[in-house]
């Protein structure tokens, strides 16, 4: 990955205002929220702003791996800041740059509907990051918890366990209509900056 | 490079120097070695971490008064022996299983040894050593991005404070949220771009070229060889007894 100063300067930009995102907006809505209701919630209202902020970056770094840098920039500014140590927004803001990166090599071409699969992309990780965070932090032990709690709030609530695992593919396909959502106003934004900067 | 921030810790460990590898290597370590535990065995590693960070960075060990780790151990205690296992004891009419309550012990002190680790890492490795880390593995002008953003952080977080006060107090947002949202993204990305022209007018004002950046100073310690040396014997052990 080349980049020249500009490239880096405007990387920069994008990553600290990913990071003051995180650090102002993610910070507020953690301490509003309890933890358990942050994967629905509050982690898709992130991500969905950093998907935005990142592939309006893209627009004016259009070259392979500058948002990952992005992400990069602004999971360390999210690492420094106050509110202490948060290993969980740390990974899941690499991991979306990620997979951003990975929707626009697989799109290729500059176009709208390639940053529409970025962004579906990247709120998709979001529906995965807590299972794969407990995974790691927990165990395979974790799995049990989960199904118990889902199949006890199913009896709890009378409703067929079929219904509940239509919940959880409703809840991921949630995550991937407001990804490509994200994507769909990054373009847009994306230009607006660019006419107005043109001014 | 080697790394001293824990004032407290000095004069106990001036012998043994440990760089941002060191610090890699027992967060990494830390984790396998969590994982690969099993049952009672975790006890012992988070004993060990508990040592490692109090010996070498004991503001890691503030983590323990984090309300939010605990939001996260407190309800797998709790919900363990009610949904893992079959229940075999009855207290206050709720059916629990003691196999559950076991595993719900080892899967908490499995997360605090790990989450511990991350502290440790994330607390001793500063932002300039983790640049210097990050552009050995090929990430080129990661520094400087990196200083760039640092120093803009503060002027980007006011911009945005400004806008949105002054957005709010012209009645942006009674009507058309989405349209004022857009307005203040517009306004904040716009600006902070106009000032990167500066900086990069200034960057090259100095003849800076990321292609010569000089790349990572940083090299394994002694101390450091002699940890991820620990590690891997004890992973071993983990997996063979």
């Amino acid at each position: 990955m080349k980049f020249s100063v500009r490239d880096l300067v405007y990387i920069a930009i994008f990553g600290a205002i990913w990071g003051a995102v995180e650090l102002t907006l993610g910070s507020y809505l953690h301490v509003i929220f309890p933890p358990l209701a942050d994967t629905f919630l509050v982690g898709m209202i992130m991500a969905s702003l950093g998907v935005i902020v990142a592939l309006v970056g893209r627009h004016f770094v259009p070259r392979t791996g500058a948002v990952f840098m992005i992400g990069v920039v602004a999971a360390i500014l999210k690492m420094i800041g106050i509110g202490g140590v948060t290993v969980g927004p740390m990974v899941a803001i690499l991991a979306e740059s990620l997979l951003m990166e990975l929707g626009l090599l697989i799109a290729r071409k500059h176009t709208r509907w390639g940053f529409v699969l970025a962004g579906a992309l990247a709120l998709a990780w979001n529906f995965f990051h807590k299972f794969i965070m407990m995974f790691f932090l927990f165990g395979k032990g974790v799995y049990e918890v989960y199904a118990g709690m889902v199949k006890q709030g199913a009896s709890l609530l009378r409703i067929d366990l079929s219904y509940a695992l239509l919940i959880i593919v409703f809840l991921l396909l949630i995550r991937l209509v407001a990804g490509g959502l994200a994507g769909w106003i990054a373009w847009d934004l994306g230009r607006v900056v660019h006419d107005r900067l043109a001014r | 490079m080697t790394v001293w921030q824990d004032s407290r810790a000095m004069p106990r460990t001036r012998r043994i120097a440990f760089s941002v590898y060191g610090y890699l290597f027992f967060f990494l370590g830390t984790a396998v070695t969590a994982i690969l535990a099993r049952e009672g065995r975790v006890v012992l590693v988070l004993l060990g971490t508990l040592l490692f960070a109090g010996v070498f960075h004991s503001q890691a060990l503030k983590l323990l008064r984090d309300r939010k780790i605990w939001a996260f151990i407190v309800p797998t205690l709790l919900l363990s022996p009610l949904v893992i296992g079959e229940p075999d004891l009855e207290i206050w009419g709720l059916h629990l299983s003691r196999a559950g309550f076991w595993a719900g012990v080892w899967m908490a002190l499995r997360a605090l040894c790990i989450a511990l680790a991350a502290s440790v890492f994330a607390r001793a490795v500063s932002v300039s050593q983790m640049a210097e880390l990050l552009e050995g593995m090929r990430l080129k002008g990661l520094g400087f991005a990196l200083g760039v953003a640092t120093n803009m952080l503060p002027t980007i977080q006011e911009t945005m404070q400004t806008s949105y006060q002054a957005i709010r107090l012209r009645g942006g947002f009674r009507s058309g949220r989405l349209r004022t949202l857009r307005l203040l993204l517009v306004t904040v990305i716009a600006g902070s771009l106009r000032r990167g022209d500066d900086i990069v007018s200034a960057a090259e004002a100095r003849a800076f070229d990321p292609a010569r950046s000089l790349g990572s100073s940083i090299s394994v310690t002694h101390a450091d060889l002699a940890l991820a040396a620990a590690f891997g014997a004890l992973a071993v052990a983990l997996l063979l007894v």
